[in-house]
């Protein structure tokens, strides 16, 4: 909601506009209110429907929180298993959740290696030596990473 | 020799990590696939003799990764023209 008062007050300071437009955003920032509980999106749809009733008047307002988007068990899995199948040693038609690296796949400690390297790329935190060395299939990485994030639906 | 193994694995993950902090897209790219090529072209070496003098070798590159990466940082010359396709892309 933020947002919409940042464009309202924007609004304001560019005379004549103002009086057509209020009721008309106030109706907005009701409907946007109603429907998107979650801030990060009503600032973005509000910014929209702005710059469609004002075509002079481009501007983003898209905010950018220090948030991630929530993560639910499915979502992660799917991320985990896009970034093996990219991974040029496995075989995509070889992976499943329950495949393990070394027995099912075929590939070393180093590959290993490489592939928890790259889960810390695609999830953004590091994961220690020590847990590092347990996981051993695309499950274990998705209980992990779960854990690690707090997802437990 | 699973003291070797946890080591050289430890290694192996530390030169990566520090390797992928390399500002220059030529620096980067190059130890990244320099480091994976060495640790793959010694994977059957068994003699200890010979394995400790890997590692010393590991850990002094690594060491010297760290210092050029400061370096790098001190001294960047900016992104190459691949690199702004990428970000745009991504």
């Amino acid at each position: 909601m933020a947002g919409l008062v940042k464009c309202a007050r924007t609004l304001l300071s560019a005379p004549g506009v103002t009086r057509c437009i209020l009721p008309r955003l106030s109706a907005a920032a009701l409907v946007n209110y109603k429907h998107n509980a979650k801030q990060l999106h009503s600032c973005t749809v509000s910014s929209q429907i702005l710059s469609l009733m004002i075509p002079g008047i481009q501007q983003s307002f898209v905010r950018t929180y220090s948030g991630k988007p929530p993560l639910t068990i499915k979502m992660v899995e799917e991320r985990v298993l896009l970034v093996l199948r990219l991974y040029d040693k496995i075989d995509p038609y070889k992976l499943s959740v329950d495949s393990h690296f070394m027995k099912d796949l075929g590939l070393d400690s180093l590959d290993q290696i490489e592939i928890v390297m790259a889960m810390e790329d695609e999830f953004g935190f590091e994961i220690p030596d020590s847990d590092a060395d347990r996981l051993m299939t695309p499950k274990d990485i998705v209980q992990y990473v779960c854990d690690k994030e707090d997802v437990y639906d | 020799m699973s003291s070797f193994r946890s080591k050289v694995l430890s290694l192996y993950r530390n030169l990566i990590r520090e390797s992928k902090k390399f500002n220059s897209y030529s620096y980067r790219t190059y130890t990244l696939e320099k480091v994976k090529y060495e640790f793959r072209e010694n994977k059957n070496v068994m003699d200890a003799v010979k394995l400790s003098q890997l590692i010393k070798k590991a850990e002094d590159n690594l060491q010297m990764i760290r210092r050029q990466v400061i370096v790098g940082e001190l001294y960047g010359e900016g992104h190459l023209v691949i690199e702004h396709h990428q970000e745009k892309k991504g």
